[in-house]
């Protein structure tokens, strides 16, 4: 007897759910993400997002880069929070500069939901991570070192993570090459000349983003906005408004 | 009159005086040594001595309260030579305590070391004191009051002897009694106890003899030792010393067991706590355990002495072992019982328990930034105890930098447009930086009424390389100097 087409359709739809059943089964259960809401940077990350638990490393281009370094950090960690209920924890190591509450408070991030520590050295920031990690009372966790992400001490952070609800853990470094490390992502984060709006006052920060290293996905780089009142990045339109602007924001 | 130094109520020279309300009106009863040197005398009136003082007398209204607070304290801080101490009661008239250092005594190195340590000490504290030491109550007192000098040592047996010169006030007679007495003309103790009981039972009572027998120790008299105050401490002893860390945790938590209950009884919580290991050999560690907020629970209270300990690695050295763990809780907190289910934060609870395990761990506290009423900037927010709530920071501000520097740094060889034009370069940390775009000014004036200072103005500036400052002159334009320029934080 004949098959009918749609049989042999069915047939094969079943046999490629089962591959797919045999192929995931081997792999861990997707992990959480926190999604960009930019679908040119989506394709870039694993999941479709910064992956929740592992850390990330973020660093300025240039020395002078550094505040532009931390808005993007805290833009991320205000996505974090927009997201839902929970506090973020900024733990500071000596000399690294604290955000500025009205500061943040202009950046779109509510300084009531944001704890400070201000620690040592780079040693007690990533042990009160790892205190965080294990009590998993807070959906962000950004730490500002002086030195850098051992991959020991990152190793022991994505231990730490393993579990339900992981939160968004952010490491902020000097500028520099930085050493090899187990985390996630690595940013190298400049500065560029902020979007005005028609009378030429300043109306959000912008940021040229590069991803340096990314585990299972794809370098790249953007020039990001900020929309502090929205919560969100966004890629700065193409429509020639500022001509001088655009001309000066590209490479 | 101690009690008013000590609480620096009496701070002027001269003669003062406590004065409560007697028969026939107020009436003196307690001097410092001016008013004494001026012939006042406890019990005098005081309209009386007024009139016969020709200097002014500070007077001060008794307060019984404060003043059997104050001898509770003394009481407790005598505590430290036995623990039975009584204060005085109505019929001693409250102003001492009784110690029994009944086996006791040893521990200074006899009773003479302990009466000496005692009057030194008391004397140290500006506390003037009259000792004695004897084998009953009554005869201590007697000595101590009405006795010919300081420091008298009674030996067991010998009270007669030292009692029956004493005036019959010693007795602790009512002030009835003691009149009828003296009007006999029995005037000492010893006259007392020279008559026949039956008599003298008859004619004053049997207040005279119980007190002639407890004072010779014919008749017990217990004394009502303070009562140990709620004290929120548990010990344990091993007979097996023990060394371990988990061994310590779960003494400490069994501990906290048992002070729970009692903590929970009077709506307390712990917010500090002292965990004590006595090692064989005589060595104390103690280590102090603080909370963020107040807790009972055993759980949490064992993890935090986990940390502590792990934070201390092998520096806890057990030597022979510890045979004796003590549990403290050296602060308490109102503890209101809270509801988990509905409306309660869970997170809170979470975050209490990370910021205890940071403080402990790590050392270090967890802040939030809250906003204060100032438009300095650098005085608009400060760091405050994360358990505070959160503050809702103004919107209405323009925009601020998001790092902020303590301290402005100046900016050198600015080229601005006078008399408030944005700088159009300027030289920052070795740099020459080229102004793209600027807004402002944004004038904040100074708080005059803190100290005088300029208003700034305040402009928000990009770099062509797209650094974004925030800037300031400080004080207007003036002709005759440069302005002086300062870069007081940085935009994202």
């Amino acid at each position: 007897m004949r098959k009918t087409p749609e049989r042999t359709a069915q047939e094969t739809q079943l046999r490629i759910a089962n591959l797919r059943a045999l192929v995931s089964a081997g792999e861990p259960a997707p992990r959480a993400v926190l999604p960009l809401g930019l679908p040119a940077i989506e394709g870039h990350l694993p999941g479709g997002g910064l992956v929740l638990g592992p850390p990330h490393e973020i660093a300025p281009e240039e020395p002078g880069d550094g505040t532009a370094a931390l808005a993007f950090a805290l833009a991320l960690v205000a996505c974090r929070l927009a997201a839902g209920a929970g506090e973020a924890m900024i733990a500071s190591a000596e000399g690294q500069p604290l955000p500025y509450g009205h500061g943040l408070s202009s950046l779109g991030l509510d300084p009531g939901r944001v704890l400070l520590m201000e620690a040592g050295g780079d040693g007690e920031v990533f042990r009160a991570f790892e205190a965080a990690l294990h009590a998993r009372c807070l959906s962000a966790l950004v730490g500002l070192v002086g030195e850098g992400l051992p991959l020991k001490t990152s190793r022991r952070l994505q231990l730490a993570a393993e579990g339900a609800e992981p939160p968004l853990v952010l490491v902020l470094r000097p500028a520099g090459p930085g050493s090899p490390n187990g985390a996630a992502t690595r940013w190298s984060v400049a500065s560029a000349p902020g979007a005005i709006d028609r009378f030429g006052t300043l109306r959000a920060p912008r940021w040229r983003a590069r991803l340096e290293r990314c585990r299972n996905g794809r370098g790249g780089s953007w020039l990001l906005e900020w929309d502090s009142a929205a919560h969100r990045l966004r890629l700065p339109e193409r429509v020639a408004r500022d001509a001088v602007a655009a001309g000066r924001a590209g490479p | 009159m101690t009690r008013l130094r000590r609480a620096g109520l009496a701070p002027e020279p001269g003669p003062h005086a406590v004065a409560a309300a007697g028969s026939g009106g107020l009436r003196l009863v307690a001097l410092n040594d001016e008013a004494r040197a001026l012939g006042l005398r406890p019990g005098e009136l005081l309209g009386r001595v007024r009139a016969r003082v020709g200097v002014p007398l500070r007077i001060h209204p008794s307060e019984p309260a404060e003043e059997f607070a104050a001898l509770l304290r003394l009481c407790r801080w005598a505590s430290r030579y036995t623990p039975t101490v009584a204060p005085f009661g109505p019929a001693e008239g409250c102003h001492g305590l009784y110690l029994d250092i009944d086996g006791a005594a040893h521990l200074l190195g006899g009773e003479e070391a302990l009466l000496d340590d005692l009057s030194r000490r008391l004397a140290g504290s500006g506390i003037p004191a009259r000792i004695a030491l004897a084998s009953t109550p009554g005869c201590a007192f007697a000595l101590a009051r009405h006795g010919r000098m300081d420091g008298i040592l009674v030996p067991p047996g010998e009270e007669a002897g030292a009692l029956a010169g004493l005036p019959v006030e010693a007795l602790r007679l009512e002030s009835g009694a003691a009149e009828g007495l003296r009007r006999l003309g029995l005037r000492t103790v010893g006259d007392v106890e020279a008559l026949p009981r039956s008599g003298l039972g008859r004619r004053f009572g049997l207040a005279p003899l119980l007190r002639l027998d407890q004072a010779h120790g014919r008749r017990p008299e217990p004394l009502a030792p303070l009562e140990e105050s709620e004290g929120f401490a548990a010990a344990r002893g091993f007979i097996d010393p023990i060394g371990h860390q988990s061994d310590v945790v779960a003494a400490a938590r069994s501990l906290m067991g048992e002070i729970a209950p009692r903590l929970e009884r009077t709506g307390l919580g712990a917010s500090a706590l002292r965990l004590t290991l006595h090692r064989v050999d005589g060595l104390d560690r103690s280590f102090d355990l603080g909370l963020s907020r107040p807790e009972r629970c055993a759980e949490r209270i064992a993890a935090l002495v986990r940390l502590c300990l792990e934070r201390l690695g092998s520096g806890l050295d057990a030597g022979f072992g510890f045979e004796t763990v003590t549990l403290a809780v050296t602060t308490a907190e109102a503890m209101p019982a809270r509801q988990s289910t509905f409306g309660g934060s869970e997170s809170g609870d979470r975050i209490a328990t990370l910021a205890d395990i940071l403080a402990q761990r790590i050392g270090r506290k967890l802040v939030r930034l809250a906003p204060q009423g100032s438009h300095q900037p650098e005085q608009a927010e400060a760091s405050v105890p994360w358990t505070l709530p959160a503050l809702p920071y103004p919107d209405h501000l323009p925009a601020r930098p998001l790092v902020l520097f303590a301290r402005a740094e100046a900016a050198q060889d600015v080229l601005a447009m006078a008399p408030d034009g944005p700088p159009h370069r300027f030289r920052w940390r070795k740099e020459e930086h080229r102004v793209a775009r600027a807004e402002g000014p944004e004038r904040i004036a100074a708080e005059w009424w803190h100290r005088p200072s300029q208003p700034r103005d305040y402009y928000r500036i990009e770099c062509e390389a797209g650094l974004r400052l925030w800037l300031y002159r400080d004080g207007p334009h003036q002709s005759d100097r440069p302005a002086a320029w300062f870069v007081h934080g940085m935009f994202p």
